[in-house]
């Protein structure tokens, strides 16, 4: 009977601790229990981590911060919105392996930028082609369509469940007769600094990159 | 006397303009044959579409009526063609509507004949008369996503039911046992029945046997095992965190349906060793001008301090405090770059269909194990990159298999762990 007793003791301690141990399992709004939570709450600055609560994790820590604060507190202070991450100074340039100065014409400089040249000019191979038209599909296909005539899901909208979705008014057919003789530099500019209802993709898409779906553009127009 | 004479010289002026523009939109006609207007439709789409609507004001103005509301159909075709040179040249109506839709100008068509700019506003005046289209009625908004789990709910209630109604059924059938006994022990019973009414394999002396006992303990003790054993391995595991954000962006509606490149927003992903977060101007691209009546978008709104009559950002930015979901531990090493750029792998490969996910959830393990097993597995992605040129010649000279992440070094403990 004695062993009966200890046996279901046992029992009863193993259940609930698969019980506890089931609870932690990842889900919903649960990322679940962390092995070695120090690993995933990093001491050094993260990108795309920020946690302001200063007692968080005040639990585990192990070092004495001078201000106090618990292992996971992760966010600068001193920076707008306590963010990790900084906006670059002002009046900066960003270094790049081909070496070149950022694009700095205004918006509606399009007549000059039409005349400038691209960095490819006379530059003819199946490798550039190929590159431009990776990028098209990247940045470009979702509203000006695969042949360049306006007709991405984003320009022509979508129905799910019988319910027509919003489109995206005023997407240019590349195709169309205004646009049929336009230069690569006219191209640039407007994928850089946006034109009409097109927004600016300057931020996205590297200036090397913009040049090639540039030269994309001009074969698929023909 | 000359104010009477200037102003009589006004009205006559007037007054011949009112009759010239008379005449000449009475000279030409719009046509109203269907394949005109069919024809106009098709140059309307491939011109004018990207900057003006019929009904709607976009980039340039409605076009409904323009025809009537504008000087003349000669007016309309000179603008059409050279819109900078009538604005250049002082043209009163011209001069307005350019500063008017703040100096933008429009694309100079020369090349459209006279007969198409006529089929053009033929179709123009179809749209007019047929009059603004109704709104769509956004009934179905509140039902995003709705059939599939209210059907998984039904069928668990269905199940729990028919559960009940057999337990109600087993205890029914012991009733009956029972009452059957007891009907038959007043009665007269030979020994073989008797035997046969009170078998010594009672319920509850199967249940209260050693035997039974173990096989009890013994099921419930491994289950319990089983379940201890999944819990720990569960631990420092993130596999299926699906984090409430304070925007709820739908990947299913963005990358599914609109068919938007993962790469669109996550720009980093090519370059860096994170995919990146798209930044507000990146959801602005559209959402300046798409579904602006959404709570939601006002958010990315006000996140971005969109100045909508200026079109610009304002002074007040804050950031959207998104929440992250795959978090590698600091000890391990991962590039996105590497893996999305250089080997060519798919982005659903490691992070599932997210096209398919209204809340996106965090997909694979994120192991070392999980890490491993596709190093092994993986061949290395040589083609056209010189880089591997010499390590594949090695590799074949030894071996006939094709080269693995594994034979490159990915499985050395320095490559992740430093």
């Amino acid at each position: 009977m004695k062993n009966m007793k200890r046996l279901s003791v046992t029992l009863f301690i193993g259940l609930s601790l698969a019980v506890v141990l089931a609870s932690c399992k990842a889900g919903g709004d649960k990322p679940g229990l962390e092995y070695a939570p120090n690993m995933y709450h990093s001491v050094a600055y993260e990108p795309y981590t920020q946690i302001t609560d200063q007692s968080s994790g005040s639990w585990l820590t192990s070092i004495e911060y001078e201000d106090g604060h618990g292992e996971f507190y992760n966010s600068n202070a001193l920076n707008p919105h306590r963010m990790n991450m900084r906006m670059p100074p002002a009046h900066t340039v960003s270094r790049n392996k081909a070496n070149v100065l950022p694009y700095r014409l205004p918006k509606d400089s399009l007549e000059i930028a039409a005349k400038i040249k691209s960095p490819f000019e006379g530059v003819d191979n199946a490798q550039l082609l190929a590159d431009g038209k990776a990028l098209y599909t990247m940045y470009c296909t979702h509203c000006h369509g695969a042949k360049g005539e306006g007709d991405g899901k984003v320009a022509t909208g979508v129905t799910i469940d019988g319910v027509e979705r919003s489109a995206y008014a005023g997407v240019a057919n590349l195709k169309g007769d205004a646009y049929k003789d336009i230069t690569e530099g006219h191209i640039f500019h407007v994928i850089t600094a946006g034109k009409g209802l097109m927004a600016p993709h300057g931020s996205q898409i590297s200036q090397e990159d913009r040049w090639k779906i540039a030269r994309y553009v001009k074969t698929i127009q023909k | 006397m000359i104010k009477v004479s200037l102003h009589s010289l006004h009205k006559s002026i007037s007054i011949l303009v009112l009759f010239f523009t008379f005449n000449l939109a009475y000279a030409q006609q719009i046509p109203t044959e269907p394949e005109a207007i069919a024809n106009g439709e098709s140059l309307f789409n491939a011109n004018c579409k990207t900057c003006h609507r019929v009904h709607q004001k976009l980039v340039g103005p409605a076009l409904a009526n323009v025809y009537d509301r504008t000087p003349s159909i000669d007016w309309l075709k000179s603008f059409i063609r050279n819109s900078a040179a009538l604005i250049a040249s002082g043209d009163e109506y011209a001069v307005n509507i350019y500063n008017e839709y703040n100096k933008t100008q429009m694309t100079a068509f020369t090349g459209l004949k006279d007969d198409q700019i006529m089929n053009i506003l033929a179709y123009i005046k179809a749209e007019t008369e047929k009059g603004p289209p109704v709104a769509a009625t956004p009934a179905a908004a509140g039902g995003e996503g709705g059939g599939s789990g209210v059907s998984s709910e039904y069928l668990n209630i269905i199940l729990v039911g028919m559960l009940l109604i057999l337990v109600l059924l087993v205890i029914i059938l012991v009733f009956l046992v029972s009452a059957l006994k007891r009907f038959l022990d007043q009665k007269e019973l030979s020994e073989e029945d008797k035997e046969l009414v009170h078998s010594p394999y009672t319920l509850s002396s199967v249940t209260r046997s050693a035997g039974f006992r173990f096989i009890l303990i013994f099921i419930i003790g491994s289950l319990g095992f089983k379940a201890v054993i999944n819990g720990l391995y569960s631990i420092g595991i993130q596999q299926g965190y699906e984090p409430k954000q304070p925007i709820a962006f739908s990947h299913k509606l963005h990358a599914g349906a609109y068919e938007i490149d993962c790469k669109y927003c996550h720009t980093g992903v090519l370059k860096g060793k994170s995919a990146t977060i798209p930044s507000v101007n990146i959801c602005m691209n559209c959402h300046r001008s798409v579904k602006t009546e959404s709570p939601l978008i006002q958010k990315i709104w006000a996140a971005a301090d969109w100045q909508p009559e200026t079109l610009s950002y304002g002074p007040n930015q804050k950031p959207i405090e998104w929440v992250r979901i795959h978090n590698l531990p600091d000890l391990a090493y991962f590039n996105h770059a590497q893996h999305v750029n250089v080997a060519n792998i798919e982005c659903q490969t490691c992070h599932g269909p997210v096209q398919e996910m209204e809340v996106v959830k965090q997909y694979s393990l994120l192991t070392m194990g999980w890490c491993i097993d596709c190093h092994r597995k993986t061949d290395v992605n040589s083609k056209g990159n010189a880089y591997y040129d010499k390590l594949v010649e090695l590799h074949s000279a030894s071996n006939k298999e094709p080269m693995k992440v594994e034979d490159i070094g990915g499985l050395e403990c320095a490559k992740c762990h430093y």
